[in-house]
Order: C-alpha cells, then structure tokens, then sequence
C-alpha cells in the first residue's frame, strides 16, 4: 500500500504529497478507534472509576474504620516530585499467628480516579504484616492504609501527600 | 517492549533459619492507565494491566496482591515471609490479558 502511494506521488508538488499523506494517517488514527471501541469492556472489581467515599462503602460496606495510628506504620513521601512513581510501604505492628493476624492491608489514594490502589492479602507465614509497593498520585491528597484484621476489625491510617508531577494522566 | 514480563526477584544476602525476610520483586510492564478521547470520555477497553500478584513459599500461598491500574509502570512490590525452610519463593505476575510471568528465587540458609 505505501509502495503505491510513493508511485502515485511521483509528480506531485511536496505540499500535495504531504496532504496525501496527512489524509493517510487521519484514516489509520479513525481505524484505529473503530477497533477499540470494538474490544470488549474491561470489567473491574477491584478498582473503579469512582470516588474515595463510594469506593470505601463498596469493599467495606460501612464498617467502621478506627484509628490505626499506633498500629500502623505508613511509609509515604511528604512530597513526590513525580506523581508516576511513588514508594509507599506499610508496616503493622501486630502478632502473624494463625489465631490472629493481619488478613489484608489495602492502600487507597483519596484522589485518584481509580482510589483503590491495592488490597494485600497475607496469610500467618508471611511472618510479618509488611508490604512495600510503588503506585502512582493523580495529584496532591491523602494516601490511606487500611488493615483488616483476621477478626474483622478495621483500621485506618492517612497521610497527605504533595505531588509535583501528577502520575495519572487520562 | 520485548521487555514485557521480566521478573527481577531479591533477597536479602543471607538468611538465618527461621528469620523473616523481606523480598522484593519488580517486573516490566506497562500498567496502561485509562485513556480518554477529545471529548473526555474514557474510552472503554480492555486495559493491559497486572491485577494479580501471587507470592507462594514451600508450596503454600503467603500473600496475594490484588492491584489496580493505579499501580505505577513497571511495578515494585515488596513482602515478607518467615524462611522456615530451604525452598523456593515464587512470584507470579497475572495480567488482564491472560499473561503470565513467573519470577522464583532460592532461599538457602548460610
């Protein structure tokens, strides 16, 4: 196909061929979105475009959330230059036996589009409950680390974090 | 992109029998983040991200990372577990295109 576009410009001024070509592309970006409005849906559990509020009353249905301040250990930068990548480690300080351990740790960012970042589960061989992760900040807001406990309780830790360079994009 | 799926797994240097060890994993991937159209409308396809991230140690399963696309590119993810034995930690990356990366690595005691 290119090799009979080059032929018919053979004659042609540059200002015609370059409009030729422009014409080309413009057909192959609309080609392009035609097949992609074809793909099936991706269908998300986890994340969600949706707020911080509606996020947190879907995975946790309105249980209460308590203050996880002396259990929690929440490693965040106060500020990220680059909002595409951003270490946040969770710590908490909590017996791993099988009776009772820490079950999930979640991060969330409040801001984000997609608040829900990641939900860690662990199981009493991991010895202790520790994740480390890097994640991306649309912009400046608060970053939450919740824990689940293998009873059941909830416990919530937030830091704000200031972004330089959102990560996000879209 | 021929980098795709490749899994760097560290531990730490030596291990003592019965420590808890910290293991960090990354892997190369693009964790497409949501696109738009002039209009701001999402555009709806089925992203390439990885979802899923399964750390299994002496056959049982430690820790499951459910993630979103609001995990940066090329993920880092770190965990503990208690090296109990001499055996095999093995990371698998699962993506929302049913691509699978394995990364494994020994725990020796020494």
């Amino acid at each position: 196909m290119m090799a009979e576009a080059h032929q018919e410009a053979v004659g042609m001024t540059r200002r015609e061929m370059l409009g030729t070509l422009g014409a080309l592309g413009v057909a192959a970006a609309a080609g392009g979105a035609v097949s992609l409005a074809a793909a099936p849906a991706g269908a998300q559990t986890l994340g969600q475009n949706e707020s911080v509020e509606a996020g947190l009353a879907r995975v946790f249905g309105g249980r209460p959330l308590k203050d996880g301040a002396s259990l929690i250990k929440l490693d965040v930068p106060l500020i990220a230059e680059n909002g595409a990548v951003v270490p946040v480690a969770v710590e908490v300080n909590a017996p791993m036996t099988p009776q009772s351990y820490v079950k999930s740790i979640y991060v969330v960012a409040d801001r984000n589009r997609i608040p829900i970042v990641t939900r860690v589960a662990l199981s009493p061989e991991a010895g202790k409950a520790y994740m480390g992760a890097n994640i991306r900040l649309g912009e400046t807001g608060d970053v939450r680390a919740i824990v689940e406990q293998s009873d059941g309780t909830l416990w919530q830790i937030k830091r704000e974090v200031k972004v330089t360079i959102g990560g996000c994009g879209g | 992109m021929s980098d795709i799926g490749k899994v760097r797994l560290r531990l730490p240097s030596s291990i003592k029998a019965g420590d808890v060890v910290q293991v960090r994993c990354l892997v190369i991937h693009p964790m497409e983040r949501i696109e738009r159209d002039k209009a701001g409308k999402i555009i709806d396809k089925k992203y390439n991200y990885i979802d899923q991230v399964v750390v299994t140690y002496l056959g049982k399963t430690v820790s499951t990372f459910d993630t979103t696309q609001s995990v940066s590119e090329n993920p880092y993810f770190a965990f503990t577990l208690k090296a109990t034995d001499p055996g095999t930690v093995t990371v698998t990356f699962h993506d929302t295109l049913g691509g699978k990366y394995e990364g494994t690595a020994q725990i020796t005691f020494g």
